[in-house]
């Protein structure tokens, strides 16, 4: 005979239904998740062929502005130096836009497969944003903007500073900030970098003084392929990754970035980067430094 | 002892080779996958740092949906055959002490690798999860043999 009472029966039958429904609930969570991540991917893939017809404007438009000037200059009067060099500026700013472009898109690619790691060293802080900076001023005084830097490091030897860093994700950090600053900026202004540093990070700035960003905008830019259409120097122009792959390439050094902006007066991006440590622990990465502890169990 | 090349695998990067590697990396609350194929010989490994993709970032194997899916794409691409891999799942800790709301990133990592593989059809024959501590491992990539410590230091 079981001598379970009533009361028993009842409060076994509870707990097995409140069991259930928390299975239920866990089912449910989990479907609309993979609904979830099902619609993002959709919505992922129309992006995706919005950003190859954005791509090949990019690409295409500079290849034949850069054909047709060459084909130009060939067929200039002798003489007409300033023609000449004109012609050649034009080329050389839309070359060097394709150039910009053909990167990120490679590097976007490999953050994608897997393949972007930080690649330390000793970096000479000035030195690189310096020469961001003139390789960008021939496109910027072509759009009457101008570039100003601020340096605002006091200490190490006055001029340089050395900052253990990966120096090609800085520049490319850099490029693609300065790039939207130059954007979205109107004719006859400027743009403002600013670099400081602290004890163990250092901060650099780009600063715009055009359309500004709305704050329900300041959360969609940081969206792959997305762009906002407000651009003012070059109105459609742009893949949407720029600041993705700055935030990706952050992510590997370890760095934050910051808006501030108001729609109408301009925009500020601020990036802090820690300093890197030395080298992986117990890691070189060359020589016969992967080692067995004594403690390792095996799997 | 076969001569083996050595890879430090980055959080947010992956790995596969047909050659012998050892391959290190150091998890916290991140959770790498070690696939193999014992008949090819061919072994791979990923570090993600977040269960899902959010739709938004660049999709890159920092999120375990994307980490595991592109990591059976590259094994594949070497000659890797499906219905014979073997995983064996690391990672997930906890070492954060989360809120009342618990974030449980760790937790989400190793169920996201848990229902990918199931899904998948590949069998998990090892698994080193959740705690609250980090971790520092040592894949084969040929053997498929992983060897595996507790840190007592905080990790990634």
């Amino acid at each position: 005979m079981t001598n379970i009472t009533d009361r028993q029966l009842l409060k076994e039958i509870r707990a097995k239904m409140n069991e259930r429904k928390k299975y239920e609930q866990e089912v449910q969570m989990l479907t609309r998740e993979l609904q979830d991540v099902t619609k993002k991917l959709r919505e992922s893939e129309s992006l995706k062929s919005h950003f190859i017809s954005n791509i090949s404007n990019e690409i295409v438009n500079p290849f034949t502005s850069i054909l047709g000037l060459s084909k130009s200059i060939l067929s200039v009067e002798k003489n007409d130096w300033k023609k000449v060099v004109s012609m050649v500026a034009l080329i050389h700013s839309e070359a060097f836009n394709l150039d910009f472009q053909l990167r990120n898109i490679f590097v976007a690619a490999k953050i994608e497969a897997g393949e972007v790691v930080p690649n330390i060293s000793k970096v000479n802080v000035r030195g690189i944003i310096q020469s961001i900076i003139d390789a960008f001023n021939l496109v910027a005084r072509k759009m009457g903007i101008e570039i100003e830097f601020e340096w605002q490091i006091e200490y190490g030897f006055g001029k340089n500073f050395y900052f253990k860093t990966d120096s090609e994700k800085i520049k490319l950090i850099l490029s693609n900030l300065l790039n939207n600053a130059l954007k979205y900026s109107y004719k006859d202004s400027k743009v403002i970098i600013k670099v400081w540093a602290d004890e163990e990070k250092l901060s650099f700035s780009v600063q715009d003084f055009g359309t500004g960003i709305s704050d329900k905008n300041q959360k969609i830019i940081f969206e792959r392929f997305k762009r906002l259409d407000t651009g003012i120097n070059s109105i459609n122009r742009g893949h949407g990754l720029g600041l993705s792959i700055t935030k990706a390439l952050l992510d590997v050094l370890g760095g934050e970035i910051d808006i501030k902006s108001q729609k109408g007066e301009g925009s500020t991006f601020i990036i802090h980067v820690p300093e890197a440590k030395n080298v992986v622990e117990g890691f070189s990465g060359e020589g016969n430094d992967i080692f067995f502890d004594d403690g390792d169990e095996i799997f | 002892m076969e001569q083996y090349s050595q890879h430090f695998l980055y959080p947010s990067t992956l790995f596969a080779s047909k050659e012998p590697y050892v391959v290190k990396t150091i998890l916290g609350s991140c959770v790498a996958i070690c696939l193999w194929d014992p008949v090819a010989k061919i072994g791979g490994i990923n570090h993600y740092m977040l269960p899902n993709w959010n739709g938004n970032d660049l999709a890159s194997p920092k999120y375990g949906n994307i980490a595991i899916d592109k990591l059976l794409e590259k094994m594949g691409q070497l000659g890797a055959r499906r219905e014979n891999l073997k995983a064996k799942i690391f990672g997930g800790g906890e070492l954060i002490e989360s809120g009342a709301n618990g974030t449980l990133i760790g937790e989400r990592n190793i169920r996201v690798a848990r229902l990918i593989l199931e899904e998948k059809k590949i069998p998990v024959i090892a698994s080193s999860t959740g705690g609250k501590k980090g971790r520092k491992i040592l894949f084969f990539t040929d053997s498929g043999e992983v060897r595996h410590k507790f840190l007592d230091k905080k990790a990634q």
